[in-house]
């Protein structure tokens, strides 16, 4: 045994470096028992730290691993699902032709030969400026000079002389600083947040919000926390709420918006703009207002919201809207200070990446501005007002549904009243489907009983299952989901019949058109009964 | 080094979902080994996780770089050497002002500041020092254990060249207590 010892102490004394370690462990005793047993310790921590195994990465954790046989078999075991349901195609009534204030539509699994001439109340063409003939010769003169396509980003030769125009006009229009247009009217929305909110900034949102903010918000990964929908002490509670919680966890200045919608797309209400600008001022936030559906629509000359509340739009921060609406194009804008839009030009994703708006389509836009600015523009903009008066007149005295949306709003959505909507879930056959989906199924029978009757009205389309999707949106680092006298995470939109007014149709038109909608109604409700 | 992509490719089922039954009754059916298939639960924020993943953290990213290991023991040759060239410094002091000046530097680099100083993965690392950004937050990777290991051998051998004065080694031990806890896997992310 002893003889052993020796032999490993002699084996130890010819490694190369020993003698240092042999004279350091000699000298370290000295005399001092409980110092040394700390020093052995943490020598013995040291060691097990270096003998123990990696854990797994926090990306990792919920992972499953699968060896590639496995891997192999899912893959062989998977069908993928068509990218577009069939069905649902098939029953989807048919514009043949361009589209226009009266186009031809041919019925759910018709032929084409079949269509018939019926009132549009589907598209966006509040103005009545579709397929007007000042703008159609415009887009062909653009199309000779500059050809169909940009071919390139903005910032990437894909910019030309009529984006320029287009971009001045809009800023003039509105009486900003200066104006940014963009290729796509969802994605200008989506990519804005993003470009000037980040993680850690607070957003404070309506809940009543369009599919495209509600994505914005999610990318931008801010801090989001809802108000009521359209309810202004809401808004208020909320944010006085984050400046006292601010105050309370000293948490650093951060940036801060109020996100909202002029005219909202999944309801028509209309948002109460001067005292958010009021409530903006008081708190330093600063607000991004979407006006897709307000822009060209309300206030006198159609300047949108700011001119409704008689506010200069240089108040609202960052001002967005769709082209793809009133302005009968494409593409969406984005209206503010110089520094907010050249912000933009190199931090906004789909400005960067997204090949410019196709030159036909700016010079369209910029006609529609142009007919809108010119003397003829205000009346217009009020035979829309008078139509979608006498439309909400007509289906008003109907007990059975509800006009949510506002009465300066184009867009006018019918929604079954609370009473009814429960008793259509209720006695609904699809027991599979959802509480919404059971009432579009109702609201749809009603579109196919107008059609048939002459007009041509469509159920507000939601990507159900998604729009709800946000579960995930950033609550912070504090947790909170829902704001004392906020909202919760906005749920799925309620199902409606969304229905575009026109000012292509005389009063006349447009009441016998809402006649129409009407006896439908009454008609599918009184056979369901 | 390319901690951004899992070599193993993986799959996420998450526990509300019933995946775990699911997972199951597929393994009895097909006759999979199940030894493979663990479940472990699904992260508070998705959103972050699948941020922290997107690009590569180059922040604390270059404890596993070539070399790495080897500049920690350059920079405290350095400022030992530094510290020496004072007049009428003596080792002890010296020794204990190197393991000191260590411990302090890097509990500020590692446990006290949070987040990336520069713009990265959109703020996914903001609430995070970079103790825990290291190496994705796995735990005992060869990193961890290296700059878990200096500061222990940098003790034992400024305490030895202390000649194990009380006060000193008093300093030194409490210093090295302070850079060790935050270390420790149950500590972190708190």
């Amino acid at each position: 045994m002893y003889n052993e010892l020796e032999g490993i102490a002699h084996y130890l004394q010819q490694l190369p470096g020993s003698s240092i370690f042999i004279r350091y462990v000699k000298s370290s005793y000295q005399n001092d028992p409980w110092r040394s047993l700390l020093e052995l310790l943490l020598f013995l921590f040291a060691l097990r730290v270096w003998l123990s195994k990696r854990t797994r990465r926090d990306a990792e954790k919920g992972f499953v691993g699968l060896s590639s046989t496995e891997i192999d078999e899912l893959v062989d075991d998977w069908q993928p699902e068509p990218l577009v349901p069939q069905a649902e195609i098939k029953q989807a009534p048919t514009i043949i032709g361009p589209p226009s204030i009266k186009p031809k539509v041919s019925q759910p699994g018709q032929p084409s030969d079949k269509a018939r001439q019926v009132t549009n109340l589907v598209s966006y063409n509040f103005l009545g400026l579709l397929g007007d003939q000042r703008i159609k010769d415009a887009a062909t003169k653009a199309l000779r000079v500059y050809g169909v396509g940009s071919c390139g980003p903005p910032g990437f030769y894909g910019t030309m002389d009529v984006h320029i125009d287009l971009e001045k006009s809009i800023a003039q229009t509105l009486g900003t600083e200066s104006a940014i247009i963009y290729s796509q009217g969802f994605a200008t929305i989506t990519s804005v947040i993003p470009t000037f909110a980040k993680r850690g900034d607070i957003i404070v949102a309506d809940e009543g919000c369009s599919f495209a903010i509600r994505k914005g918000l999610q990318i931008s990964r801010s801090t989001v926390r809802w108000y009521k929908h359209n309810d202004m002490n809401s808004l208020e509670t909320v944010l006085d709420s984050i400046n006292r919680e601010a105050k309370r966890r000293k948490a650093p200045l951060t940036r801060k918006f109020i996100c909202s919608e002029g005219i909202f797309q999944n309801d028509g209400s209309l948002a109460n703009l001067k005292r958010i600008i009021e409530l903006k001022k008081k708190y330093k936030y600063r607000l991004i207002l979407e006006e897709s559906y307000s822009f060209g629509v309300v206030g006198n000359t159609g300047r949108g919201m700011t001119e409704l509340y008689d506010i200069p739009a240089k108040e609202v921060d960052i001002l967005v809207g769709s082209m793809a609406n009133t302005l009968g194009s494409a593409g969406g804008f984005c209206a503010g200070e110089s520094v907010v839009v050249e912000h933009q030009r190199i931090n906004s994703a789909a400005f960067i990446f997204s090949a410019s708006l196709p030159p036909m389509l700016a010079v369209s836009a910029n006609e529609t501005l142009s007919i809108l600015n010119s003397s003829s523009g205000p009346n217009i903009v009020h035979s829309l007002q008078t139509n979608i008066a006498s439309f909400r007149s007509v289906l008003s005295t109907i007990d059975s549904i509800e006009l949510a949306s506002h009465a300066l709003s184009p867009i006018q959505h019918v929604f079954f009243s609370q009473s009814k909507e429960l008793q259509i879930i209720s006695t609904s056959q699809k027991e599979k489907s959802s509480e919404e989906e059971r009432v579009e199924a109702v609201l749809g029978d009603i579109c196919d009983d107008a059609l048939v009757n002459g007009v041509f009205i469509t159920v507000a389309g939601h990507l159900r299952g998604q729009e709800s999707d946000i579960g995930a949106l950033s609550a912070g680092s504090t947790g909170i989901r829902v704001a004392p006298g906020g909202a919760p995470p906005p749920t799925e939109p309620r199902a409606s019949i969304k229905i575009a007014i026109s000012s292509a149709l005389s009063k006349k038109e447009t009441e016998k058109a809402a006649l129409v909608v009407k006896n439908s109604i009454n008609r599918v409700l009184k056979r369901r009964a | 080094m390319s901690r951004s992509s899992p070599t193993i490719p993986s799959l996420v089922i998450s526990p509300e979902n019933n995946g775990e039954s699911s997972t199951q009754a597929q393994t009895k059916r097909r006759g999979r080994s199940s030894s493979l298939v663990s479940l472990q639960e699904v992260p508070a924020d998705p959103q972050e996780t699948l941020d922290q993943g997107a690009l590569n953290n180059y922040n604390a990213d270059w404890v596993n770089f070539k070399g790495a290991w080897l500049m920690h023991l350059v920079l405290v040759t350095l400022g030992k050497l530094l510290i020496d060239a004072l007049p009428g410094m003596t080792q002890e002091i010296s020794w204990t002002l190197v393991n000191c000046g260590y411990m302090a530097v890097t509990f500020l680099m590692f446990h006290h500041v949070k987040g990336v100083p520069f713009e990265s993965n959109n703020g996914a690392w903001d609430e995070l020092t970079f103790w825990e950004q290291i190496d994705g937050g796995a735990q005992y990777t060869p990193a961890r254990k290296w700059l878990t290991c200096v500061p222990i051998g940098l003790f034992l051998i400024s305490t030895h060249y202390t000649k194990f004065q009380s006060w000193l080694f008093a300093f030194n031990f409490v210093a090295l207590l302070v850079t060790l806890t935050p270390k420790l896997p149950l500590v972190c992310s708190i």
